[in-house]
């Protein structure tokens, strides 16, 4: 019970703090509204019994990604961007799109609903704790993509630092 | 071993040489590489011949295997039989006449060199073609010799008509190979091999078709790919066009061989029509067709290449309608006379276009009987020949077909005669247009130098005499069949419908040269409707070209890029404007109509997905 | 589960031509700025020596086939098959950049070739992976690698505006396709492969038929984006117009490749059980592909432009073969991308050569007088494009010729059909070039061709001897694919 109240109440952070992420007029609104998005998000994972994510939604997205965000956003003059209309105001359309994409999603939901019944999504949580768990996975049977992850990395660093270089012209 | 390889491999040689190095040789010595290699690949068709005996059967060299996996099983094989043994000495015979000719006639032209690279290349696949074991080395000899063809006609790249009619003839032969490629895969699926002797092997056994099944369907395909290559109905508009290349290149190519690889094909592959009795009546029917139309085009036209290349039109559907009612023999018999004739008709009309300075014109010439004398003669027998005055070559073959197209069904007989009356007609008008009479030009004609008179006269005593050649008799054992009783009313009747139009020519030109015009003019509308080809070639823009080209522009240009992109964005996609406002001002604001085909794509993908899935 | 966190030889084995790949990269970073700016070239050679020893490497572990690190990837012929592809595709790229920057004086640096090795890297991983997440990230470092490359010369707008649609049509289609595998995770249990074929085959069909064809669907928006298939090819023609030269052979012949590999891979092996279901959507994409970038094609006037069609109409070949779904499918996607790779290099490399500085001919108008002005370059570029028609003794002829037959033996009579008019309406546009070439004199200002260096000499002879050597003797290459299609599944 305490767990519903919970969910909904991390899911409404996360979905409330979406919607404003692209309403609001003022750039660092917008990022401060993110974060709390993901920390609806974060939250989630927690109920989920899944710490690790937890932890890592909090320090690389909150903590890491999103002050990097905010510094960027504050170096660069976003007042013109600011000033210009977010919207054109297509209410009827946006209205029939959002029925329909809702309509086709509970559709999916209440035919599929069986199917997500799989033996993942109702494994035990397993003595060993949950980071343990995911450790064991990463290094031993997900060991070729976790590393080559870091080249994926190590690419798109490569270029991002070709862009960023100064031009010759 | 014969190393039959060395017979296209000569030619082969000849082409590397010109093309590679001929920029920098000397004519001599471009004349012996292109020459040279011709008459190197006759003589081994003459040692091969004469070491294989009377042929009879076929044998066959085996190099390397092509392909060989699970799928298909194809192997580098030639083989010769007495079928390729006529065909080989046609084209090595008459190549070399005609490539000696060429030596005097491009003389004065620019890229002596890459005509001569060119001619060779297509000696080099046309004796692929001929030698082929298999559907796909015969596919590559025919591609092949498209292409030469193609770079042949467009030899005159200044002359936008000359490149346009390059085009042509490519867009109809490649129409044609399609319907070649599609019977192959379907001899593939039925037969599980390409191979002449296994697929008639296996096609021997089977019943004969007289309900359309898959053989028929087989030779009605392989005929749409005959069609396209030897200029019948529907798609001979290339052929007229075609005689944009020089002289030379439209009696080797567009008279003599090429042409008729389609004719060539049909007889090779005898065995499957045999057992597809509607597919052969089709091909007697388009061949007779053919021949009629382009007869009656023929009596009209003023250009003298044009006049020869409607009647060689006209005879390759003589050669259909051999084939068609089973007298294969016959047709390749009138390949080769027809090779003989034309080849002659052709050089001769361009020993005068040479002598006028390139007046191709009849209304132009006159009276060149005495200026140019050896011509004259030579184009005279041609002349003859192809009227089918006995007892000359084009009587002997043209009488075998009708006899046995009159054997078959009577009516084919007597079209057939009336057929023959018009190219009597045709050919002498044209010969009395520019032989007699008084001159109507302007050039100084000379007569031409003797590397272009020798061929003549040689082509001159083959059309005369080749007829002697008997060709039925020796390939009658490859096709078996009954033969039609000799009946002389009929070879009489014949001869006389040949004779008429002689004489009917000779009152038009000679004797009252009013009365032709007064006639054309009688018959007005009638008249104007064959001068202008029956109007097929506006009718294929109209029907064909414009649509396409048209319909390919506005549905893939306007309706899909800008209708339908456009209209989702404007749509329904005011948000995602929006979004990609920030793009816009890095001046593309195409990225966002691109990523709205992405969605469409991806939500009409999603949709037919679930869709299948539900379908259990 | 595995038991050991110590990588086995075999593993290792496996696994070598990456690894050797991935340090290579890395070192050639390494000592990038160390090299001076007049001997950047020799950053070439490196990197011509990594892709040797990987391709080395590659034909050594085949001699153990397998899969590897818990079944995260195999080896088979099949991979070899795209791996050796690939890597010869780099190879070939990285001889035609050398002149390429050569002339663009002022922009080459080491981390270029770096790029291609990097990219090589996750092309490969693309062709041996046996499982969803690492075909992910290999898909990814092939394609960030590729739209970097795409931009490497940043003070030229076409660059940046071909590297920008890239990136971001890119990353838009690749998400589609992790969302897919999200699904199937979530339907199945696994991302393995295997696991995931015997889940769908153990029931999850019966259970959820639907939910696995959008799972699919989804993936395939991704797949369909790589191998540029109508409606996902957009991006193309404007990529690949914008992209250097050499970039855009690289992005159109080896990432293609590599996206087939995956694409066949997935359909053969764990959706499988799906293959009649997605029959009829795989035949109207195969149609729509080819219709699309044949008569787009035909009203180009810009070669690289009118190339990228043509890449895109060439995708709905090979389509046509995926859509038999068959072991001689398999085989017949195999030889064309094999004969695909040769000549769409060749073409490329021939373009680069008459481009020359800043590409400013790359008109097709470009290309009049060229036997005249270049003979042998002609011949080359002759070769190449008879075989992008199909003519015989070209690869690119017998490539058709098993493409179809395998659709004809899946019963595919009227997609063969429509597919061979379609062939023989493409031949027009190859003929455009060919008529430019050899029936139009040089146009006035047409500015001498560059002599060639050494490198882009080598690449243009070995494509050309490589494509006459498919369409002459196809039998080796075709016997392999023959039994590397065999082990898929």
């Amino acid at each position: 019970m305490l767990d519903t109240m919970f969910f909904y109440m991390f899911a409404l952070l996360a979905v409330a703090g979406a919607i404003l992420t692209i309403t609001m007029r003022s750039a660092v609104h917008c990022a401060i509204s993110l974060i709390a998005s993901l920390a609806g998000v974060a939250g989630l994972y927690l109920l989920q019994k899944a710490e690790f994510l937890f932890a890592v939604q909090l320090v690389l997205y909150i903590g890491g990604i999103m002050v990097l965000f905010l510094f960027v956003i504050m170096l660069v003059n976003l007042d013109s961007a600011a000033k210009e209309r977010q919207f054109h105001r297509r209410w009827a359309g946006g209205a029939v799109a959002a029925v329909l994409a809702g309509a086709s999603a509970l559709w999916l939901l209440s035919k599929g609903a069986p199917s997500f019944g799989s033996p993942v999504a109702q494994a035990a949580p397993s003595p060993d704790g949950n980071v343990e768990q995911l450790a064991d996975l990463l290094f031993r049977q997900y060991l070729v993509p976790f590393e080559l992850a870091s080249l994926l990395l190590l690419v798109a660093i490569v270029g991002s630092v070709l862009m960023a270089k100064k031009r010759t012209s | 071993m014969h190393q039959l390889w060395l017979i296209p491999a000569f030619p082969l040689i000849g082409f590397l040489i010109n093309g590679i190095a001929g920029r920098r040789m000397s004519k001599t010595a471009v004349n012996v590489a292109a020459i040279g290699s011709v008459l190197l690949s006759f003589l081994w068709v003459l040692k091969v011949l004469a070491g294989l005996g009377s042929l009879e059967d076929a044998y066959i060299e085996r190099y390397f295997t092509w392909i060989q996996s699970g799928i298909v099983d194809v192997s580098f094989d030639f083989a010769v039989d007495r079928l390729s043994a006529v065909m080989l000495l046609v084209v090595t015979g008459i190549g070399l006449l005609i490539h000696i000719y060429a030596t005097g006639y491009m003389s004065h032209e620019g890229g002596y060199y890459r005509f001569f690279a060119y001619m060779n290349l297509f000696m080099f696949f046309m004796l692929t073609l001929v030698l082929a074991a298999n559907f796909l080395v015969l596919f590559v000899g025919w591609e092949g010799v498209g292409l030469c063809s193609y770079l042949l006609i467009g030899f005159y790249f200044h002359k936008k008509s000359a490149g346009d009619a390059g085009k042509k003839a490519f867009v109809v032969n490649r129409i044609g190979d399609f319907g070649f490629s599609l019977a192959m895969f379907l001899i593939l699926v039925t037969f599980g091999s390409l191979d002449f002797a296994r697929v008639f092997e296996k096609v021997g056994p089977m019943a004969v078709e007289h309900q359309a099944g898959v053989i028929t369907l087989i030779c009605l395909l392989l005929l749409v790919g005959a069609t396209g290559k030897s200029a019948q109905l529907p798609l001979y508009v290339w052929l007229p066009d075609a005689m944009e290349g020089p002289t030379p290149v439209s009696a080797l190519i567009h008279a003599a061989t090429m042409v008729t690889a389609g004719v060539y094909m049909v007889a090779r592959s005898a065995p499957l029509f045999n057992h597809a009795p509607i597919a052969l009546e089709v091909v007697a029917i388009v061949g007779l067709l053919t021949a009629v139309m382009a007869a009656t085009i023929g009596l009209t036209q003023y250009d003298i290449k044009k006049v020869f290349a409607y009647s060689t039109v006209s005879q390759l559907g003589y050669m259909f309608l051999g084939l068609g009612v089973g007298a294969y023999d016959a047709g390749i018999f009138h390949v080769m006379t027809h090779a003989f004739f034309k080849a002659l008709l052709f050089l001769g009309a361009g020993s005068v276009i040479h002598a006028l300075a390139g007046e191709q014109d009849l209304r132009m010439m006159g009276g060149l009987r005495k200026k140019i004398p050896v011509t004259f003669l030579t184009l005279f027998c041609a002349a003859i020949a192809i009227a089918g005055v006995p007892p000359f070559s084009g009587f002997m073959s043209k009488d075998a077909i009708l006899l046995a197209a009159h054997h078959h069904h009577p009516w084919m007989y007597w079209v057939g005669v009336v057929t023959a009356g018009m190219t009597a007609f045709y050919v002498f008008r044209a010969i009395f247009m520019c032989f007699f009479g008084t001159y109507r030009g302007t050039a100084h004609p000379h007569e031409s130098p003797l590397s272009m008179t020798g061929p003549l006269a040689v082509l001159a005593l083959l059309s005369l005499g080749g007829g002697y050649l008997d060709v039925p008799h020796y390939l009658a054992p490859m096709f078996g069949g009954e033969h039609a009783p000799h009946e002389t009313s009929l070879v009489v009747i014949s001869v006389l419908a040949g004779a008429a139009g002689i004489l009917l020519a000779l009152l038009f030109y000679v004797i009252k040269p009013g009365l032709a015009d007064a006639l054309s003019r009688l018959a007005g509308k009638l008249y104007t409707l064959i001068y202008n080809k029956y109007f097929v070639d506006e009718l294929y823009d109209a029907v064909i070209v414009h649509p396409t080209r048209d319909g390919s522009r506005a549905l893939l240009w306007k309706g899909f890029d800008l209708g339908i992109i456009d209209g989702v964005v404007n749509g329904a996609g005011s948000l995602a404007r929006t979004i990609g406002g920030g793009l816009r001002h890095m001046q593309s604001g195409y990225i966002r109509r691109y990523a709205a085909w992405v969605v469409v794509g991806a939500i009409v993908l999603l949709a037919a997905a679930a869709g299948m899935g539900g379908a259990r | 589960m595995p038991t050991s966190f110590i990588p086995t030889a075999a593993d290792l084995l496996r696994l070598s031509p990456d690894i050797v790949l991935t340090a290579g990269g890395a070192l050639m970073m390494v000592i990038e700025p160390l090299t001076g700016a007049a001997r950047k070239a020799r950053m070439a050679a490196i990197a011509v020596l990594l892709i040797a020893a990987a391709m080395a490497l590659s034909v050594m572990a085949y001699s153990d086939p397998g899969t590897s690190f818990s079944g995260m990837l195999v080896v088979d012929g099949f991979s070899t098959f795209f791996r050796i592809l690939v890597y010869g595709c780099g190879l070939l790229t990285v001889l035609m950049s050398v002149d390429y920057f050569k002339r663009e004086r002022g922009s080459e640096s080491g981390e270029y070739y770096a790029l291609i090795v990097f990219s090589l890297v996750g092309q490969s991983l693309m062709a041996s992976a046996n499982e969803l997440v690492l075909l992910f990230i290999g898909l990814e470092i092939s394609s960030i690698a590729g739209y970097i490359m795409a931009g490497y010369l940043r003070d030229d707008k076409r660059n940046n505006e071909s590297a920008l649609k890239y990136f971001l049509l890119g990353s838009f289609a690749t998400a589609f396709m992790l969302y897919g595998v999200a699904w199937i995770y979530g339907l199945t249990g696994s991302t393995n492969l295997d696991t995931v074929r015997r889940a769908i085959l153990g029931g999850a069909m019966e259970q959820s038929g639907q939910m696995l064809m959008i799972a699919t669907a989804l993936m395939f928006v991704g797949f369909a984006f790589k191998i540029s298939a109508a409606p996902f090819h957009v991006w193309a023609p404007d990529v690949y117009q914008g992209a250097p030269a050499p970039v855009a052979a690289f992005l159109s012949a080896g990432a293609k490749a590599a996206a087939f590999a995956m694409l066949v891979r997935v359909a053969a092996s764990a959706f499988f059980p799906l293959s009649a279901k997605w029959e009829m959507l795989l035949w109207a994409t195969a149609l729509a592909t080819m219709i699309v970038g044949n008569f787009a094609a035909l009203r180009q006037s810009n070669i690289k432009r009118m190339l990228a069609y043509s890449s895109v109409a060439h995708a709905g070949y090979i389509l046509v073969a995926v859509t038999a779904h068959s072991e001689v499918g398999i085989a017949a996607v195999m030889f064309y991308l094999a004969s695909y790779v040769l000549m769409t290099i060749g073409v490329f490399a021939v373009v680069t050569l008459v481009a020359s500085k800043g590409e400013r001919f790359v008109e097709i108008d470009d290309f009049s007088g060229l036997v005249q002005r270049q003979p042998m370059l002609a011949i080359a570029l002759t070769i190449f494009l008879f075989s992008l028609i199909g003519i015989p003794l070209t690869g690119g002829f017998f490539a058709k010729f098993y493409v179809f037959k395998a659709a004809l033996d899946s019963n595919l009579t009227w997609l063969t059909i429509l597919g061979l008019l379609n062939s023989a309406a493409a031949a027009f546009y190859y003929l455009r070039v060919l008529v430019v070439m050899y029936m139009k004199p040089a146009a006035e200002g047409a500015g001498p061709v560059d002599p060639a260096g050494i490198g882009i000499k080598a690449a243009i002879v070995a494509s050309a001897v490589g494509t006459l050597y498919l369409g002459v003797y196809p039998s080796a290459v075709l016997d392999f694919a023959g039994k590397a299609a065999q082990l898929v599944k």
